[in-house]
């Protein structure tokens, strides 16, 4: 394990204490509301209020640091030269890509293990944590960092030097910030196209949804990175050859992903049941067979799109069969434009011929509405009542294990492995003397 | 064919960018060869020795193995390389690197131990690669190719860096080798180190070959009696 890998370990065990301490000073101050009310209670949710943002920490990591450390387990040996030894040895190229991604794999794991040291500090405070949330957005970064590590090995195989690779990578990382960012101020293309970022598919996983087609694009993702890797990593191929097997590869990984994603399977594993209508609702929406076709007049930048997307438009691309969402064109309108328009703000629904118009964004009056344009009657089931997880805690002191301990045992730990001969419990070391009686 | 010949190399040629780095080069390697390849500093030797292997794609040519011909990424199967001027896993202990070897080739801890013997390797085993001098860097890189059971070995520049007493032991060593059974191909600039180890040579220059064959063989070609190897090469050239 390189420097690069123990840094971040390092960076990454003071960044996710900082997080940590925030979110629950930050949730401890809500939940002192919440305690009075119960109605605020409600909103006091563990995988929002620490899970996400302290994890948020390793997303950071994943996209500035990892890339270093993936960069450097292909771009060294092509520095050093020790590439061409590997290239000579009894494996196949897609052979090498994978034992270098299961060594990139250990990393990881590696390095998600002192970040996930929060979780039980966060119940010895009287925190609650839902097993299938955390797992889930365990899952999500583990998903992430692989595609993270991807791209990286990618920039590596195609680059002569370390650097250069470096930038390549992290200039794809971020254009998946840059994508987003210009998402939510800009509609069209460039809206939807924002769908398909990283980010985007990470999102789902913090949103507490298990998206199958998810799991699946960002699987396929990896694999076809890892495939094009292990097409230009040889030296020994014609540029015109790989160049051939390049476009072969992305033809059928574009043809798998296509496939891919019509799988429509969705688990919603948040305890609050979030990213779910009630049961009733989803059944007759599922029985929608017709088009259901949506306007809508709103600017991406507006928060009532936001939280339109996040309350009902998510909802209904998982449940509706035949959902077509228009996002009209709303150029120099808007909240604040000085040109008004009397549609702003509208959203239209059209089923079977039969039109319903609203403006609001809420579940509970939308879901009516498309009920009646598909003539259904629909009784909501009871659901158990999520009363949530207010705690009022103080982190603060556990600064020291952020900050002091857990930096301390990471070097120590550096400084073992560091140690010649000490990686497998001395039984090389102890070989090697008596093979050639020399003092170690 | 000739008898005992193992590899046959015709018109190998290889450009960069419009650059003829090798034009049409043959020749053929036999069992218990060592063929030095003989040639200024951009000569086109290093190239040679990759294209041959298949680390680099050749423009044009043919290897052929015992009457068949050799795919680039097969040659490795018959071959094995040992590049000049690099520092594989510079933060490895050099015993790290051998028992590496050992295990993916199968080999016994006695084999590992005779190479390490022979290389007089046993007191820097327990050192970083980067850390080890020139000299001993080198030797660990032989002990490599030494340990792979490859019939052929391609060595760059096996000298560089050794002091003239370790030269003289590591050329008695591929002596041996060669004694043994393997054919070494070597790529010298070194003329008295080529000329105190070669069977044959393969002079080259900007790509191209202008001498080949034994002392005796050159001698004739270049039409001069001496039988000094610098002279015959000056000759040719």
């Amino acid at each position: 394990m390189g420097r690069a890998f123990w840094a971040t370990m390092l960076a990454l065990t003071v960044l996710v204490g900082y997080s940590f301490i925030q979110a629950v000073d930050l949730y401890s101050q809500a939940s002192k509301s919440a305690l009075e009310f119960p109605e605020l209670a409600r909103g006091m949710v563990p995988l929002e209020g620490i899970l996400v943002p302290t994890l948020g920490a390793l997303y950071l990591a994943s996209t500035l640091l990892l890339p270093l450390i993936a960069i450097r387990a292909i771009a060294r040996d092509k520095e050093t030269g020790a590439l061409k030894l590997l290239l000579q040895m009894p494996l196949t190229p897609a052979l090498l890509v994978t034992i270098k991604v299961a060594a990139v794999a250990i990393a990881i794991t590696a390095l998600f293990l002192p970040a996930l040291s929060f979780i039980p500090i966060w119940l010895y405070l009287g925190g609650h944590v839902h097993t299938p949330e955390l797992l889930n957005l365990l899952a999500g970064h583990a998903l992430y960092a692989l595609d993270i590590v991807a791209i990286a090995f990618l920039a590596a195989s195609l680059s002569d030097s370390l650097s250069t690779a470096a930038i390549f990578a992290l200039a794809f990382t971020l254009a998946f910030w840059v994508l987003d960012f210009a998402a939510t101020a800009s509609g069209g293309f460039l809206h939807r196209l924002s769908f398909y970022s990283l980010t985007a598919a990470l999102h789902q996983f913090e949103q507490g949804l298990f998206s199958l087609a998810a799991v699946l694009a960002m699987l396929l993702a990896a694999l076809g990175l890892f495939a094009l890797t292990a097409t230009w990593l040889p030296t020994g191929f014609a540029v015109r050859k790989k160049l051939f097997v390049s476009s072969v590869i992305i033809l059928l990984f574009s043809l798998a992903a296509f496939g891919l994603s019509r799988a429509r399977v969705y688990i919603d594993v948040t305890e609050n049941r979030r990213n779910s209508f009630n049961p009733a609702d989803e059944a007759a929406l599922r029985r929608m067979q017709s088009p259901l076709f949506v306007w809508i007049y709103l600017s991406p930048e507006d928060s009532r799109l936001k939280e339109m997307e996040a309350n009902v438009l998510g909802k209904l691309r998982r449940t509706v069969p035949r959902l077509e969402v228009h996002y009209e064109d709303t150029t120099g309108h808007g909240l604040f434009s000085s040109v008004p328009d009397e549609r702003y703000g509208l959203i239209i629904y059209q089923y079977e011929g039969k039109r319903g118009e609203s403006r609001s964004n809420s579940p509970r009056e939308i879901l009516p509405l498309l009920h009646e344009l598909s003539g259904t009657e629909v009784k909501p089931e009871k659901e158990p009542d999520y009363r949530g997880y207010p705690v009022v805690a103080d982190a603060a002191g556990y600064g020291v294990w952020f900050y002091g301990i857990l930096p301390v045992l990471v070097v120590l730990s550096w400084w073992r492995v560091w140690r010649i001969g000490t990686l497998s419990t001395n039984r090389d070391r102890r070989r090697y003397f008596d093979v050639y009686s020399t003092k170690f | 064919m000739n008898r005992n010949e193992l590899l046959r190399v015709e018109g190998l040629s290889k450009s960069f960018s419009g650059f003829s780095a090798l034009r049409h080069v043959s020749f053929d390697l036999r069992e218990r060869d060592i063929l030095g390849i003989i040639g200024p500093n951009g000569a086109g030797k290093t190239t040679l020795l990759e294209c041959l292997l298949g680390l680099l794609p050749a423009s044009s040519g043919l290897v052929l193995w015992k009457t068949h011909t050799l795919a680039a990424h097969t040659r490795k199967d018959v071959m094995f390389y040992l590049p000049q001027d690099i520092v594989p896993y510079g933060e490895q202990p050099a015993f790290r690197l051998m028992g590496l070897y050992r295990e993916v080739y199968g080999l016994s801890c006695d084999r590992e131990r005779e190479v390490v013997a022979r290389l007089k390797l046993q007191n820097v085993l327990n050192r970083r690669i980067g850390e080890l001098s020139r000299g001993y860097r080198r030797r660990l890189l032989l002990a490599l190719a030494l340990l792979t059971p490859k019939p052929i070995l391609l060595l760059d520049e096996p000298f560089d860096g050794l002091d003239p007493r370790q030269t003289v032991e590591v050329a008695d060593l591929l002596r041996e080798e060669s004694a043994s059974g393997r054919t070494i191909v070597l790529s010298i600039h070194q003329l008295a180190d080529a000329a105190r180890i070669c069977s044959r040579y393969l002079l080259l220059v900007e790509g191209k070959v202008v001498g080949y064959g034994t002392m005796e063989e050159l001698r004739t070609q270049a039409g001069v009696e001496s039988t000094n190897l610098e002279a015959i090469f000056f000759a040719l050239t």
